[in-house]
């Protein structure tokens, strides 16, 4: 009986024991991917129903590449190299197949994977979340980067405050242009981002922001390394593999077991040193998929193990749907393409609100200050003491002299060395600047005119008033041309409309419409203040012929 | 000082005498393509009728537009493949700063031509002539409004200032650099003026000896 007892026992501790073992298998993602690709190849003989059978079935894997994006994906003739490449190369040796490349851009590379005309997207694609729901995001992610600022070495550069009313030289759309604008500096605005190193050469661009990886070609040139150097990173985006949301489970299960491996047994970390791209997130991510809580096949949905998406999902207005229904109104009724981003987002109809405040509190700030600079220069240029004269004069040549964007600059550099940069700090320099350069002409004019009064009626009271209404056309042309100039207030990082604007359109759409706005807006202010100042001058000349 | 002072003639100096070439190309450019524009516009306007009323509107939208806000929407509102019968419409920067100055030079054109047309029709010869000294100081009020052009990466006079200062980093050696800067915008400007007042004084006193 003892024997017999024995064997029950054996064979229940190897029943038990079994699953046991089978479970602890079943939890690497190894044996995982292992019976996936088994389990999918062993039914070949149906129709596949995932991309995965069709791929493991037919032995080709289609997967979209980028054509020129040195260091990562490069095709020169018949080869193709880069980090990209060598990822894609690694997948389907693992998956047993061929690949066909495919060439794709950042506008198709997701169109493609949903026109089932690629398998698999490697193309230097951010994770965000707008794009959850357009691709099947392979998890964990196989590269990390982020907007690397650029700048001369020989600049000293602290942190974001040295940020503050300088211009930083972007590409339209980057999602990280809005982070830069909450700094308060001033946006160049560019279309590719393969003019930005020459600009950087050519002094164009005293600063340039741009994705690290697209800057990581540049400083394998000794010379370019030499002049330049990264001042700061920030907004980190993940790079992900990306299938189609639909007929992919299967295929996107494989690459996420897949990816776990990569990263685990150090193959991105290889790959990456071969081609000689940073390498700092994936020696973190090694060791985090090394880790027994990562490395196992459920690891990929956990959420202390992989990286969540960049949040690129602006808050949208209480308003958002009813611009976007005008929008696809006026397209379909009127036939024009009109896009109003400053009205649909939060962010972008704060800038413009404030825009718009800003605009009209520096033309105001600019009228008053003509004014009251015409008035004081006027009187100093016309005092019979030349103590007070000659300084009026030689302030005023000084200012003729110099262009008003110089003139400005100036300003804003003397306000900055008394008190630390702020919108209201660029508002008031620009405000004194514009008034300034604008009154003291205008006050020349008062001067003149109070010159040739004195000539004809010799020195009587109420001179002065005469000379105002006598030089009144001199006084409305500067006042206009003074609120004309507002908008270079921004070249010193005034926050106003233009500046607004601009920073609206660096990370959203509609350029067209925004500056067709901008222009209709500021003509339209301009002429109602060249109405105010022509009432203005029509008062001051009626009094005079009344006096 | 001295240091500050060869820098500035050895290595500043030249880079800002092309850069300021560049300021005088822009205004050149601009005055003609306003006088085109404007001598249009004034001689409509000058024999009225509905051409001379939208010549006047016109001529009042182009007096209102800021030049800069002008410059930005050319640079930005156009699309870069955009062509009118084959010809690409798409802007540079020089040329968006030159553009973006003809509202004024047109304006400035027109009021100064239907002047030049009233005198004509008085009889004054040498006062319609007086059209030409407006026309000098036009143009020197557009060298200095070129210097917009800094805002778009133009490589002119004042934006070759500005790259110079970013590299100095004191307040005091920034000051002495933009007071050399306004020195030599300033130099041309103070003759052309001078020379303004010199031909309006000649025109002047041929004027009254013609009437005398």
């Amino acid at each position: 009986m003892a024997p017999l007892r024995f064997a029950w026992a054996l064979a229940a501790a190897l029943f038990l024991l079994v699953p046991s073992a089978g479970a602890q298998q079943e939890r690497s993602p190894d044996s995982a991917l292992a019976s996936l690709l088994q389990e999918v190849k062993a039914a070949c003989a149906q129709p596949p129903a995932d991309r995965l059978g069709r791929i493991l079935c037919g032995g080709h894997i289609r997967i979209g590449v980028r054509d020129f994006y040195p260091l990562f994906a490069k095709h020169e003739g018949e080869t193709r190299s880069g980090y990209e490449i060598d990822v894609a190369r690694a997948i389907a040796a693992r998956l047993g197949v061929e690949i066909d490349f495919v060439r794709v851009r950042a506008a198709n590379r997701i169109p493609l994977l949903a026109e089932n005309r690629i398998d698999l997207t490697i193309a230097t694609m951010g994770h965000n979340t707008q794009r959850d729901s357009q691709a099947r995001f392979i998890r964990p992610h196989y590269y990390q980067s982020e907007t690397a600022l650029i700048a001369p070495r020989g600049l000293a550069f602290a942190g974001w405050q040295d940020v503050a009313a300088r211009t930083i030289c972007v590409t339209i759309g980057n999602g990280s242009n809005a982070e830069i604008v909450d700094y308060g500096a001033r946006l160049m605005l560019f279309e590719e981002a393969a003019q930005l190193p020459e600009r950087l050469k050519d002094e164009t661009c005293p600063m340039a922001a741009q994705d690290d990886s697209f800057f990581a070609a540049y400083f394998t040139d000794p010379a370019f390394a030499a002049a330049f150097s990264q001042k700061i990173g920030f907004a980190q985006v993940p790079w992900g593999m990306a299938v189609a949301r639909t007929g992919s489970d299967q295929l996107a299960r494989a690459l996420d077991l897949l990816s776990q491996i990569f990263h685990r047994d150090g193959v991105f970390l290889e790959i990456a040193g071969k081609n000689r791209i940073a390498t700092s997130f994936l020696e973190k991510q090694r060791v985090v998929w090394q880790g027994p809580v990562c490395n196992v096949d459920t690891g990929a949905a956990k959420p202390t193990c992989i990286l969540p998406p960049r949040d690129a999902e602006l808050k949208p207005t209480g308003f958002a749907a009813g611009v976007a229904a005008f929008e696809v109104w006026s397209r379909r009724t009127l036939g024009i393409e009109i896009d109003l981003p400053m009205l649909k987002t939060a962010p972008a109809w704060s800038l413009l609100q404030n825009g718009v405040i800003n605009t009209l509190i520096l033309i105001a700030g600019a009228l008053a200050a003509t004014l009251g600079f015409a008035v004081l220069t006027g009187l100093a240029m016309a005092a019979p003491s030349f103590v007070l004269r000659w300084p009026a004069r030689a302030l005023t040549v000084t200012l003729q002299s110099s262009p008003i964007v110089l003139t400005l600059v100036i300003a804003a550099a003397l306000a900055h060395a008394i008190l630390p940069y702020s919108p209201a700090v660029a508002l008031g320099a620009s405000i004194v600047a514009l008034g300034l350069s604008n009154g003291s002409n205008a006050g020349q004019a008062i001067s003149e005119a109070m010159a040739s009064l004195r000539a004809e009626q010799g020195d009587r009271p109420g001179l002065f008033a005469a000379a105002l209404r006598r030089s009144a056309g001199q006084i409305v042309a500067f006042l206009v041309n003074a609120a004309k100039g507002t908008p270079i207030a921004s070249f010193i990082g005034a926050p106003e409309l233009l500046s607004a604007l601009t920073d609206i359109t660096s990370f959203a759409s509609g350029r067209v419409t925004t500056y067709c706005l901008l222009l209709v807006f500021y003509t339209a202010l301009i002429m109602g203040v060249v109405w105010l100042c022509n009432r203005l001058r029509l008062v001051l000349e009626r009094r005079g012929i009344g006096a | 000082m001295s240091a500050m002072a060869d820098r500035i003639f050895s290595d500043f100096l030249p880079v800002l005498l092309a850069g300021m070439v560049v300021n005088f190309q822009i205004a050149a450019l601009a005055l003609v393509l306003g006088l085109a524009l404007g001598l249009l516009l004034a001689a409509a306007r000058h024999y009225g009728g509905a051409a001379g009323a939208f010549a006047t509107s016109l001529i009042a939208l182009m007096r209102a537009a800021p030049t800069f806000v002008v410059m930005f929407f050319l640079l930005n509102a156009i699309p870069r493949d955009a062509t009118l019968l084959g010809v690409p419409l798409a802007v540079g920067g020089i040329l968006a700063v030159v553009l973006s100055l003809v509202p004024y030079s047109a304006a400035y054109a027109a009021d100064a031509g239907v002047e030049a047309l009233q005198q004509m029709r008085g009889g004054s010869t040498l006062g319609a002539l007086l059209f030409l000294p407006n026309m000098t100081r036009a143009f020197f009020v557009l060298v200095m409004s070129s210097s917009a052009g800094a805002a778009i990466g133009v490589s002119e006079g004042i934006a070759v200032i500005l790259r110079h200062a970013g590299q100095l980093p004191a307040l005091s050696d920034r000051l002495v650099l933009f007071a050399f800067g306004v020195l030599c915008f300033g130099i041309p400007l103070q003759l052309g003026f001078a020379l303004i007042r010199f031909a309006q004084r000649r025109l002047g006193r041929r004027l009254t000896g013609t009437r005398s």
